[in-house]
């Protein structure tokens, strides 16, 4: 056998040999004629993109869903206490909606299937649910590590699908389609929009609250820190919850515990998205016109008071911005988007034009050559902002995100841990369709290219 | 002395560009410029020939007169030594240099200078322009050195590529080109001096860094053949076919490189590069005279707000103006110095 092998080594030589050199003979033509081999299939024609969710930033609290990195699988391996930049989290069904709250995340699925909706991170306040423990059935874990399960009392959860999830401090609220919105959480405030209980103990609690009060129904869902809003199909915001500040704009400083529709110069108006996230609260009108309460310390609403608690809704006439399509407040700064996809930043804090700028009254614009627009595309538009308590986010209509602000602890996913001054790229391998931030960490809902 | 042949190649000392084709060595094309460049300097009339003067003996009509007298007669005698017949060419080489290189699959500009213009080539070379390349690409193939020429190694289907998706593939490559500008341009991102750079775009590697595509663009697709449209830093024609497989491989199937064009070298353009037929000395003279006055318009744009003549060569302005670092404000000041003479 090994004679017949060197005989046919000694033939491959020679063929060589016989020229001296070997050219490959690489016609494009012979090449068509040859036809031969297999041709691979990779992707069909009707495939569809795959939906993702990245996360990253602090993930001692189990906030991140990834349990290794809290409770490492060997014992020579350390646990991950930042993660400085995206990380794929499996998830069984397709994310639709994301919330990011103080140090928990809800991620919600628009299924029929039993489970919707799935929360991780800490779970003090039964801020997740109840979430049983595997020792002993009255007990609940006061940090989830893994997305789990939050059992929602739904009348008809095989029919039912969740539209979207808010997170305040120790808070969330559920919107679904057809039975309105669920709050759980603490409601030492009414946050919840139930009535306060003395002494309540809010962790291991089986409440999940199923929200009365509203005259339609209710179509966005935001949480403040202790508050929370409701904008309901008619263009009306209601409030429930901490109002010291005035952030539940009800014209008092006093707490709330059922939802209450807001007045102010907002009486009448038809709006089309609210948002809060710290103590201010926004809320943007279908013609363009943007509003705002609450805390003013920062030079939030400056612009019409000197006040620095506002408690009834305030119009904020600016000039420049254009008509106004999106609004994001966090702890200390407010970011408009306008429809012709400009950003505009005021507040205290890292606004994102340089170290300079740390405080304006204001909307300053953001250049929007930081967002990649250039003479090769010069088309480029922001479509999403979004504010969590000390940075922003924007996701542009190509699909990049871009980040900038306070670095809390990684929050911002760019690699390091130093704050940003601009906006910067975040890398993530696809289309980033939406994105959720809170205090320091931040999701993001990503659709592959193909 | 200056010789007819000495004022030609002085006027001959500039950058010029040519076209340079596929499938040749750049060595080949320089070697060739280089000889078409001295038969067109030996060509020049020779100088008219020296004389000089030499005292020839009086012929003695009477050998054995026995006077000692030496009479001289000064006559005017041609001067051989430096005749071209007997000395040869009076150019045997002239040092010809190129810019940035092509390799053999490639074509496009290649700029070359003569002389004292090698100089300000280096400077050229050392400067951070960008370079234009129109890239043609077919889906479906793959193979060993990325480009239609190398061994297959694997064909794919590429019936689900959509327009669409290879523009999403290509913005995501885009991305992550630009964020790659700004981490390679080694300034900190903290200084309010990063800011401002990074809004007028300016923000760029200076020292080294790898290829980097400032500039991404979809031409013209027609599955399987397309074209691309790049703008880039530091490349080789190599990084570019592989370029071309990786957008293939992100669109999960496969694509080769089936040719790789320059269209701009930093100033030089392809519009003024010169082809084959015209390598030679007056339409290098002419091409370099031409370049210097584009040069002096451009300065005195600068000055003023200049006209917008189309939005190709505006585009071509502002994209040179704005990838020219400082070290090519130099460039500028030693092409038009009184160096050459203009």
């Amino acid at each position: 056998m090994s004679l017949a092998y060197l005989r046919l080594c000694t033939q491959h030589r020679l063929a060589l040999g016989a020229r001296g050199y070997a050219t490959p003979t690489n016609d494009p033509r012979s090449r068509e004629l040859k036809d031969e081999g297999p041709v691979f299939q990779y992707v069909g024609k009707q495939r569809k993109p795959n939906h993702k969710v990245f996360v990253w930033g602090f993930s001692y609290t189990g906030a991140l869903g990834i349990p290794s990195f809290v409770v490492p699988d060997s014992g020579r391996k350390k646990p991950r206490k930042y993660q400085l930049t995206p990380y794929r989290l499996e998830t069984e069904q397709q994310i639709s909606s994301a919330a990011c709250g103080y140090g928990f995340t809800l991620l919600s699925s628009s299924t029929k299937d039993l489970t919707k909706v799935w929360g991780m991170g800490l779970n003090r306040d039964s801020q997740l649910g109840f979430q049983r423990t595997q020792q002993d059935r009255h007990k609940s874990y006061d940090y989830v590590l893994e997305p789990s399960s939050v059992p929602l009392p739904l009348a008809r959860p095989q029919q039912t699908r969740v539209v979207q999830v808010a997170c305040g401090r120790a808070h969330s609220l559920v919107l679904t389609d057809s039975e309105g919105v669920f709050s759980l959480g603490n409601n030492a405030y009414g946050q919840c929009g139930r009535k306060m209980v003395e002494d309540e103990v809010y962790s291991a609690s089986h409440i999940i609250h199923k929200m009365e009060g509203f005259d339609n129904p209710v179509t966005q869902v935001v949480c403040g820190q202790d508050h929370s809003l409701f904008l309901t199909e008619t263009g009306k915001v209601y409030a429930c919850g901490w109002g010291a500040d005035g952030q539940t704009g009800l014209g008092h400083h006093n707490m709330c515990a059922r939802p209450v529709a807001v007045g102010g110069d907002l009486a009448g108006v038809k709006v089309q998205q609210v948002t809060t996230y710290g103590d201010c609260s926004m809320a943007v009108s279908q013609d363009g016109q943007l509003y705002g309460w609450g805390n003013s310390e920062y030079l939030q609403l400056s612009s019409v008071t000197e006040a620095t608690q506002i408690n009834s809704p305030r119009l904020l006439p600016f000039e420049g911005v254009g008509k106004v399509t999106q609004v994001a407040c966090g702890g200390t700064q407010v970011a408009i988007l306008n429809e012709r996809g400009e950003v505009f930043v005021w507040g205290y804090g890292i606004l994102g034009k340089g170290p300079n700028l740390s405080e304006s009254q204001t909307p300053e614009l953001v250049p929007p050559t930081l967002f990649g627009r250039s003479e090769f595309n010069p088309a480029v538009t922001v479509s999403r902002i979004h504010c969590g308590l000390n940075h922003f986010a924007a996701v542009t209509d190509r699909g990049e995100l871009f980040v900038w602000g306070k670095n809390v602890r990684g929050c911002l996913g760019i690699g390091k841990k130093e704050d940003q001054y601009f906006p910067w790229r975040v890398t993530v391998p696809g289309h980033v369709v939406d994105v959720a931030c809170g205090v320091d960490h931040m999701v993001a809902l990503v659709k592959s290219v193909i | 002395m200056t010789t007819p042949s000495v004022r030609v190649f002085h006027k001959l000392e500039g950058l010029f560009s040519i076209y340079k084709p596929p499938g040749v060595h750049w060595k080949l094309v320089r070697d060739t410029v280089e000889t078409n460049l001295l038969k067109g300097i030996n060509a020049a009339p020779p100088p008219g020939p020296r004389q000089r003067v030499q005292f020839l003996a009086e012929p003695t009509s009477v050998m054995a007169e026995g006077s000692s007298e030496l009479t001289l007669s000064a006559a005017s005698v041609p001067a051989l030594a430096h005749h071209p017949l007997v000395s040869g060419p009076e150019f045997q080489h002239i040092g010809v240099g190129v810019g940035h290189r092509l390799d053999v699959f490639s074509s496009g500009v290649l700029v070359l200078g003569v002389g004292q213009a090698n100089k300000a080539l280096t400077d050229l070379y050392r400067s951070h322009v960008t370079r234009d390349y129109t890239l043609e690409g077919e889906l479906g193939m793959a193979t060993d050195n990325f480009s239609h020429t190398g061994r297959l190694i694997e064909r794919t289907t590429y019936d689900h590529i959509t327009r669409d998706k290879l523009e999403r593939v290509l913005a995501m490559m885009q991305g992550s080109n630009q964020k790659a500008l700004l981490t390679y341009s080694k300034v900190d991102m903290s200084t309010q001096e990063a800011y401002e750079l990074a809004v007028k775009g300016e923000l760029r590697p200076d020292g080294k860094s790898p290829p980097i595509m400032t500039g991404l663009r979809l031409l013209h697709f027609q599955p399987p053949h397309f074209t691309l449209e790049v703008q880039c830093l530091n490349e080789t024609q190599r990084y570019l076919c592989r370029i071309l497989h990786e957008v293939g491989l992100e669109l999960r199937s496969t694509a080769v490189c089936k040719g790789v064009r320059r269209t701009r070298d930093g100033p030089f353009t392809i519009q003024h590069a010169l082809t084959h037929q015209h390598w030679t000395s007056p339409d290098v003279i002419q091409a370099i005279r031409q370049y210097r006055s584009s040069r002096k318009a451009g300065k005195a744009k600068h000055t003023q707000p200049g006209k917008d003549t189309g939005t190709a060569s505006q585009r071509q302005e502002m994209a040179e103006e704005a990838a020219v670092t400082g070290d090519s404000h130099r460039l500028l000041s030693v092409l038009t110095s009184k160096a050459f003479g203009s």
